[in-house]
């Protein structure tokens, strides 16, 4: 218990550095005091109130939201599924949203302002997609049935978004930032679109982390403590899908986090409790997005680069040194 | 219990409750409180093709029912069909006198909990954790465990006699001691009846005879226990009640020396064999190699 303490209080102080790293760091740097009292009202330089409060706080809020939304959809995935390689990518949902927003940016770049809102449709049709195919006929709901159902609905979209890619190859680099995935300095308006799919999915999250405990003693010990692993199941998918599609409107395909994000948690924890891994993967989850972001966008500044590979590059090491030691 | 009458006694008993005839013919206050179970004509179809053909299962407070029977009889689908983790295609199944398709999951928990044979084991859970999830079907959503709670999971794992080593990792535990811990996960659901599906089959000697002893106590301090084991011999010894499966249908119930008999081992099992019991001591003694006369006279 007192390492997942410790764990937690880590990973809370990760993100408080990470926010404020976010607030100051840009193209123009404003001192960490300033960033503070900006935030609690207390003035400012008028120009540093407005990059921080109209640039920079939407931006760090995004990057917030959107990490704990992946790292907490890789987790009740991964829990639902039983299934370690579990995460967005595998209900399809990456795929689709990847598929919706490149057909906007390819095929209509002249609606980019449609680009959040049709690449969280497609992400929720591919996930329904898979759990219409996967909780069909026999077995309904089995965890074989939905990876492969995900990994062939996957395919299709990946292989419609290529397909548009080669037919329009004039346009693809604009598209690469999204693949890529990367936040933008937009304001709240992509959020003030996608905000209700975020809260629905983190709401829905909130109430499966007890049946997914349950869960984890296997389907017949969930069964007998009243529950219905396959209800269980589909409202992981659910939540997963909604988060993921959320955060794919926003900041492009990231799906890696949400991979990533719970197993770092449940090895540096020691514990695959979903009391401690759903909250805390959202807690890392937010740091890491914040704090790459922020890497992302100083580091060749004023040139902002996608975020995706920034993440990789803190997550992974992170990652591969904690697999080591993990039983 | 009698084999016979007592058989006859129960079904009546519980005729009287559910039937047609039933509670309107006597004063409330005189009719028998339900049966804990009482499962009848029970079939099961998966894919189409029948697993279960009609059988009738039933317990009492404190009482040990076996139920036996070869391979693919149904021992396994009648338990879980019983339970409502498999939907029965045909019969009726009552818990304290509750329809088992008219109760949520939360209400049946609280009526009988399920011990499958081998659960998985998550990385960095302690017993007292695994415990505790079992005590959740007593939780609504999002709301802690009380002081209450907690007694619960700390008495569940006192029965189960796993106190001793609750703050272990599922994963250092033994195939005696999990199976045990998965008892008390059981037990926390402080249903009046525990269902164990052949909780011993992966066990030695030793650590069988320490789940065996377990379940006759429980029994022994009121619990009911429906108990589905390959093993004759130890059906023998703790059962108060033997159920035989053969084919889907149950067909017969009973005290082990009345049901076990040589002419059913060769009936049911196809073995020249016979059981015989002593001084608490149970042993099947079999013809190894004459299975091939028996089963093709």
């Amino acid at each position: 218990m007192a390492r997942r303490a410790l764990v937690f209080a880590a990973l809370v102080a990760a993100l408080l550095a990470a926010v404020v790293c976010s607030l100051a760091f840009g193209a123009v740097k404003v001192p960490i005091s300033e960033v503070i009292d900006i935030v609690f009202g207390k003035g400012g330089s008028a120009t540093d109130v407005q990059i921080v409060e109209t640039l920079r706080l939407p931006r760090t809020v995004e990057a917030m939201l959107v990490g704990a939304a992946l790292g907490v959809a890789g987790a009740i995935l991964q829990g639902a599924l039983g299934n370690p390689l579990a995460s967005p990518d595998v209900i399809g949902v990456t795929g689709g949203a990847g598929f919706g927003a490149i057909l906007i940016i390819i095929v209509l770049p002249g609606s980019i302002a449609l680009l959040p809102l049709t690449a969280l449709a497609f992400g929720l049709l591919a996930a329904t997609m898979v759990f219409a195919f996967a909780w069909s006929g026999r077995n309904r709901g089995s965890v074989g049935k939905v990876v492969l159902a995900g990994i062939a609905v996957l395919s299709l979209f990946t292989a419609g978004t290529t397909g548009l890619l080669a037919a329009f190859p004039e346009r693809a680099p604009s598209a690469i930032f999204f693949i890529a995935g990367g936040l933008t300095s937009s304001g709240w308006r992509d959020l003030e679109t996608v905000w209700p799919y975020f809260a629905a999915g983190f709401f829905v999250a909130l109430f499966l982390i007890r049946p997914l405990d349950r869960l984890a003693l296997g389907d017949d010990v969930a069964a007998s403590l009243g529950s219905r692993p396959q209800v269980i199941r589909l409202g992981a998918g659910i939540a997963a899908a909604l988060l993921a599609a959320a955060s794919a409107a926003i900041a492009g395909l990231l799906g890696f986090l949400g991979l990533v994000v719970p197993h770092v948690v449940r090895m540096a924890g020691g514990t695959s409790s979903h009391t401690y891994v759903v909250p805390a993967s959202a807690i890392g989850g937010a740091a890491l997005l914040a704090g790459a972001d922020t890497l992302a966008r100083t580091l060749r500044a004023p040139i902002e680069m996608p975020v995706g590979p920034f993440m990789v590059v803190l997550g992974v090491p992170l990652f591969l040194w904690l697999l080591r030691k993990a039983v | 219990m009698a084999s016979g009458e007592g058989q006859s006694r129960r079904w009546g008993s519980l005729r009287r409750t559910h039937g047609p005839m039933g509670v309107a013919g006597g004063p409330p206050e005189a009719s028998p409180p339900p049966a804990l179970l009482d499962a009848r004509d029970v079939e099961v179809e998966i894919a189409g093709v029948p697993i279960l053909r009609g059988a009738d299962l039933g317990v009492e407070a404190g009482e040990l029912v076996a139920i036996v029977g070869p391979n693919g009889a149904g021992k396994s689908t009648l338990v879980r069909a019983v339970s409502g983790m498999q939907k029965p295609s045909g019969g009726s199944v009552f818990w304290s006198g509750r329809a088992l398709g008219e109760m949520r999951g939360r209400e049946l928990a609280r009526l009988r909990a399920f011990v499958p044979q081998r659960m998985p084991v998550p990385n960095g859970v302690s017993v007292r954790e695994a415990v505790t999830i079992g005590r959740s079907s007593h939780l609504k959503p999002l709301r802690r465990l009380t002081g209450e709670d907690r007694d619960g999971v700390e008495h569940a794992m006192e029965r189960a006699r796993v106190t001793r080593f609750a703050d272990r990792d599922l994963t250092t535990l033994s195939g005696g001691e999990l199976q045990r811990v998965q008892i008390a996960i059981g037990l926390a659901q402080e249903a009046p009846v525990l269902i164990a599906d052949e909780p011993t089959s992966q066990l030695d000697l030793g650590a069988t005879i320490g789940v065996a002893g377990l379940l006759r106590d429980l029994a022994g301090s009121g619990l009911a226990v429906l108990l589905v084991v390959h093993d004759l011999a130890l059906a023998a010894a703790v059962a108060d009640t033997v159920v035989v499966v053969s084919e889907g249908r149950t067909v017969a119930t009973g005290p082990a020396a009345k049901v076990l008999t040589s002419e059913r081992l060769t009936e049911v099992w196809k073995a020249e064999a016979h059981l015989t019991e002593h001084d608490g001591r149970t042993a099947l003694h079999v013809a190894w190699l004459k299975g091939d006369d028996v089963r093709s006279p």
